[in-house]
C-alpha cells in the first residue's frame, strides 16, 4: 500500500495484489517474480492486450492488470514465431504493472521469456476472463479506495458505525468502554482507518496490530474480547453512519440548544452527520451519546422531535397573536405567523 | 438589580431559533438572567431555552427583562440589544 506522488491516488505493489488477493482467484506466479514489489497498480479497472499484440499499443495503461485469455493466446499461438516475438516485445513489458492469463492457459513461451527477462509479473488463475475480471476489480475498489487514518473510536452501536472523536484525553475510550458494557461492539479504538468505498460510503476498521484491543488511562492495554466476549467486537470493516465529537464545554464556541440544525462532517469528501457533545463533570457521556443515537436513528426514519417542538410552539405564538389582535395585518394573521415561522426550518425534511 | 422594559418587534415574534439566540446571550453573563411578560403572565429564565419558548411572546409583547448580579447592566443591555434588534432578523 502506498500512494502516487503526484496524484495522490493509493497504489498496491504486485506482491501485495497477490498475496491479498481473493483465495477463489487461485493466483500463481509463472515468471518475472522479481517484478513483485517493483511494479504498482493503481487503477481497478482492467485492460486486455487483445488489441495491443495486433500493434496498437498506444491505448495501454500502465498501472493496471492486462488480462490475457483464449482469444490472445489463440491469436499469438497462430502467428508464425518471429511476428509473435514482435508482437510481445511491442507491447513494452517494461512499463506494464503485470499480466494476468485466465482459464489456466498456457502463455506461449516467448511471452514467459520476455517476462521473466524484463522482470514482468505474469500470473495464472483458473478462472475464465469474465469471472476473473470481476473479482480483481472488486478486489482492487476496495484495496485502492482512498483512506485516512483518523484518531478516534468507532463503535457499533444499534447497527449503526458510529465514530467518536475528540482531542485526547476528552474520554472517548471510556466513554466507548462504558457503551461496550451496556452491549455495544468495539470496531477500533484510538486509530481508525477510515475508507471510502464508492463515492459516498464510508467505511472504519481496526489497523490490524490494534485489533480487539482498547488503551484505558491507569488500566494500560485491554483485550476487549477476552473481557466481555466475542459479541463485544465488531471484526471487520463497519459503515460510519454519524460523527460524535466531544468537547469542552469553555471552548464550544455554539451550543445547540434546538437541535433542529444537522451539523455535518466531512471525510474523503463524503458529508456525514456530526453531533457536537459537550464535555463536563456530571454528564454522563455513554448515556448522551446512546441518546444522540437513538435520535439519530429516529429522525433517519421520519420523526423529528425537535421539528415537530418547533411547529407547535409557532402555533402557540401565532394562536398569542392573533388572540392579542395586535400581530396581524392581513385577515388571518395568525396563521401567516405561524406558516412564516415553520418556513424558517424549511430546509428541514418535514412532514407535509 | 437592573430592569428594563422591551417590545418584540420581529413578525415572527420570540420563535424557537429567536429563542436559541437569546438563551445563548443570555448565558453569557454570570448574573440571573429573568423575562416576564409585562401583562403579568409568565416568566422565565432567560438561559433556559423550554422556558423562554413558554413565554409565548408574539410580535408586540412587552417583556421585562431584570438581571441580578455582578455583570447585571451588561446582561440586561445585551438581552434588550438582542429583542430591540428583532434578533438581527429582516422584519
Amino acid at each position: 500500500m502506498g500512494d502516487d506522488e503526484q496524484t495522490g491516488q493509493p497504489t498496491v505493489s504486485v506482491g501485495e495484489f497477490v498475496r491479498a488477493a481473493p483465495a477463489r482467484l487461485g493466483l500463481s506466479v509463472l515468471a518475472g517474480g522479481g517484478g513483485l514489489s517493483v511494479r504498482r497498480i493503481n487503477s481497478s479497472r482492467i485492460q486486455k492486450l487483445g488489441l495491443a499484440l495486433a500493434g496498437f499499443t498506444h491505448y495501454i495503461h500502465e498501472g493496471r492488470v492486462q488480462i490475457v485469455g483464449q482469444s490472445e493466446v489463440w491469436f499469438l499461438g497462430q502467428l508464425p514465431e518471429g511476428r509473435r516475438r514482435e508482437a510481445i516485445s511491442n507491447l513494452a513489458l517494461g512499463r506494464i504493472s503485470c499480466v494476468l492469463v485466465t482459464k489456466d492457459l498456457v502463455p506461449p513461451a516467448e511471452l514467459v521469456e520476455a517476462a521473466e527477462a524484463e522482470g514482468l509479473p505474469l500470473l495464472r488463475t483458473p478462472l475464465v476472463s469474465s469471472a476473473a475480471i470481476s473479482v480483481v476489480s472488486e478486489h482492487l475498489q476496495q484495496a485502492l479506495a482512498p483512506r485516512e487514518l483518523r484518531h478516534g473510536v468507532l463503535l457499533d452501536a444499534y447497527g449503526l458505525g458510529v465514530l467518536i472523536e475528540g482531542e485526547s484525553g476528552i474520554g472517548k475510550s471510556e466513554c466507548a468502554l462504558d457503551l461496550i458494557v451496556r452491549g455495544h461492539r468495539l470496531v477500533a479504538d484510538d486509530t481508525v482507518e477510515v475508507r471510502r468505498v464508492g463515492a459516498e460510503r464510508l467505511t472504519g476498521c481496526a489497523p490490524e496490530l490494534l485489533r480487539e484491543h482498547m488503551e484505558i488511562r491507569g488500566l494500560g492495554i485491554i483485550n476487549i474480547r477476552e473481557l466481555f466476549g466475542v459479541s463485544s467486537i465488531w471484526a471487520g470493516a463497519k459503515q460510519i453512519g454519524l460523527s460524535i465529537r466531544l468537547e469542552r464545554w469553555g471552548e464550544m464556541k455554539e451550543v445547540d440548544r434546538l437541535g433542529v440544525d444537522v451539523s455535518e462532517v466531512e471525510i474523503l469528501g463524503v458529508r456525514i452527520p456530526q453531533v457536537l457533545l459537550p464535555v463536563s463533570p456530571g454528564r454522563n457521556l455513554s448515556t448522551l451519546v446512546e441518546t444522540a443515537l437513538r435520535v439519530h436513528l429516529l429522525r433517519a426514519r421520519g420523526r423529528n422531535a425537535a421539528l415537530d417542538f418547533v411547529a407547535r410552539h409557532a402555533a402557540l405564538l401565532a394562536h398569542e397573536a392573533g388572540g392579542a389582535g395586535g400581530g396581524g395585518e392581513s385577515g388571518e394573521p395568525g396563521e401567516n405567523v405561524s406558516a412564516a415561522a415553520r418556513s424558517d426550518f424549511s430546509d428541514e425534511p418535514e412532514e407535509a | 438589580m437592573q430592569e428594563r422594559r422591551v417590545v418584540i418587534v420581529n413578525r415572527l415574534g420570540l420563535h424557537a431559533r429567536a429563542a436559541a439566540k437569546l438563551v445563548r446571550a443570555a448565558g453569557e453573563f454570570a448574573s440571573v438572567v429573568r423575562l416576564e411578560r409585562a401583562d403579568g403572565g409568565a416568566s422565565a429564565d432567560a438561559k433556559s431555552i423550554l422556558s423562554v419558548l413558554m413565554l409565548a411572546a408574539a410580535r408586540g409583547t412587552e417583556l421585562k427583562v431584570t438581571a441580578e448580579g455582578a455583570d447585571e447592566a451588561q446582561a440586561v443591555e445585551a438581552v434588550c440589544r438582542l429583542i430591540e434588534g428583532g434578533f438581527g432578523e429582516e422584519s
